[in-house]
């Protein structure tokens, strides 16, 4: 569940950024797990939560996005995106544990949303979410300015997920950046990997001889089977 | 329930074993705008006319030819308000598809998910068959596809085929124009070709539509300017 999720507006667009660690309570399941979800190719969105519902809800409404855009024939906005995800959580009241950032860039300009797992949202210039949200707003609290550059906001979104990697206990490896601008996105994925392994033995890892004996022997996956299929072609 | 008796499906056998609903569906469809696709040896190609029935109709906002997927195109002949329910389910279905297996939907599957409902549409109770063929051009792992879809629910996947409106002048003359190793670009003109044979009229890219698919597996719609630039080339 702890997660340090944040998302600013900056200049030219909506700049995302999360954690990479997944825990199930006191363990880390994954060390580099990613929580930037696709949402349309112009709208990402980021997870905290259980990681399952974060990822169904954002899979599910990014579905009915694509549909929208194939009847409406545009780009998705954010706003449409945001409506589908509360209106979602509102009816599960709370029991689906998503709290998301959304950020993309549409017609009518850039936007940054965030959602909580009972539906009510918020418009803002910069967002954090997650266990790790106090540490990383604190420093979006003391550094953001309007009208930060690219490399100006990439550099604040680190700094803030990095404050909760390394302040927040539910919150730790490597830093993900998505950034969005009018027409193009960049997912930076890994863009820090400020905890690498600090230690792998020199003489590599070996196991004794006797763990390698395989009891059953093992044969390889056929290529590809060759299957004819049954009442393809049918008469009329 | 009094009204059971009345409940069961329109489309009920006659005594000499036809499904007379289904084939004045198929009259509807045989006296639609012509509609064709040719399967090349690198990509398929479908268009059709678009005539519309006045002048003062804006010729932008009719859409014939749809997207299904990012690499399935679809065109009908009959009538288009019963299409526009088709290809709503079928954009569901591939998206259903999409979800469940993170894997885009094979050509053949969504043709048969297509095919079903419009089979299901001749054994319900309350409705009626579909009133129209639908030409569905895709490439996927197993290269360029085309198929067509009947009312009736049966499908068939072809080199050629055209439907609609001088359906038997436009098969002629895809029969004596259609080489297996003929390329996207061949394709296209002799879709033209094709097209002009049974066309009243002047034919331009305002009265016609084309999609096209070739190994980069993304359908596109022609726009006006490039059909321009294809009824060029064909003079």
């Amino acid at each position: 569940t702890g997660t340090t999720i944040v998302g600013l507006i900056f200049k030219d667009g909506v700049i995302l950024g999360a954690d990479t660690r997944a825990t199930e309570g006191p363990i880390v399941a994954d060390k580099n797990c990613e929580k930037i979800h696709y949402m349309a190719p112009n709208i990402y969105c980021c997870g905290a939560g259980t990681a399952a519902d974060t990822e169904a809800v954002t899979d599910m409404v990014s579905s009915q996005l694509r549909l929208h855009r194939y009847q409406t024939g545009r780009d998705s906005r954010v706003i449409t995106a945001l409506t589908l995800l509360k209106k979602h959580l509102f009816s599960y009241q709370g029991h689906v544990s998503a709290a998301l950032v959304l950020g993309g860039v549409d017609i009518t300009g850039p936007h940054l949303h965030t959602i909580y797992p009972h539906g009510s949202t918020d418009t803002l210039p910069f967002a954090t979410m997650g266990s790790g949200s106090l540490a990383a707003m604190s420093v979006f609290e003391a550094k953001y300015k309007e009208g930060l550059t690219r490399d100006e906001g990439i550099k604040l979104v680190a700094e803030s997920i990095c404050s909760g990697i390394f302040n927040d206990l539910g919150s730790g490896s490597n830093v993900d950046i998505c950034v969005i601008t009018k027409g193009n996105k960049e997912y930076l994925r890994n863009y820090m990997e400020p905890n690498p392994r600090t230690y792998v033995s020199s003489k590599g890892y070996s196991f004794t001889k006797k763990t390698e004996v395989l009891l059953t022997k093992i044969t390889p996956l056929l290529e590809r089977v060759e299957i004819t299929e049954v009442g393809e072609a049918m008469e009329e | 329930m009094g009204d059971s008796q009345y409940s069961f499906s329109l489309t009920t056998f006659s005594p000499s074993g036809k499904l007379v609903q289904i084939e004045h569906a198929l009259t509807a469809v045989g006296s639609g705008q012509t509609s064709l696709g040719i399967k090349a040896s690198n990509g398929v190609v479908i268009a059709t006319e678009k005539k519309l029935p006045s002048i003062l109709v804006d010729e932008a906002s009719v859409q014939k030819i749809q997207h299904l997927t990012p690499n399935i195109g679809v065109v009908y002949s009959g009538m288009g308000p019963d299409f526009r329910v088709l290809v709503r389910k079928s954009r569901k279905q591939a998206e259903q598809y999409l979800r469940l297996y993170k894997e885009p939907i094979p050509v053949t599957q969504l043709v048969r998910e297509t095919a079903t409902v419009m089979q299901e549409f001749t054994q319900s109770g309350g409705v009626r068959p579909f009133g129209v063929s639908l030409l569905v051009a895709g490439y996927d792992d197993k290269g360029p596809q085309l198929y067509q879809v009947d009312p009736s629910g049966s499908y068939f996947s072809w080199k050629a085929s055209a439907m609609g409106k001088n359906v038997s002048n436009a098969k002629t003359f895809l029969e004596k124009r259609y080489t297996e190793d003929m390329e996207l670009d061949d394709a296209i003109h002799t879709a033209i070709l094709t097209l002009k044979e049974g066309f009243e009229g002047e034919i331009s890219s305002k009265n016609i539509e084309i999609g096209k698919i070739g190994a980069d597996k993304v359908f596109r719609v022609l726009t006006p300017a490039e059909i321009d630039d294809y009824l060029a080339e064909v003079e």
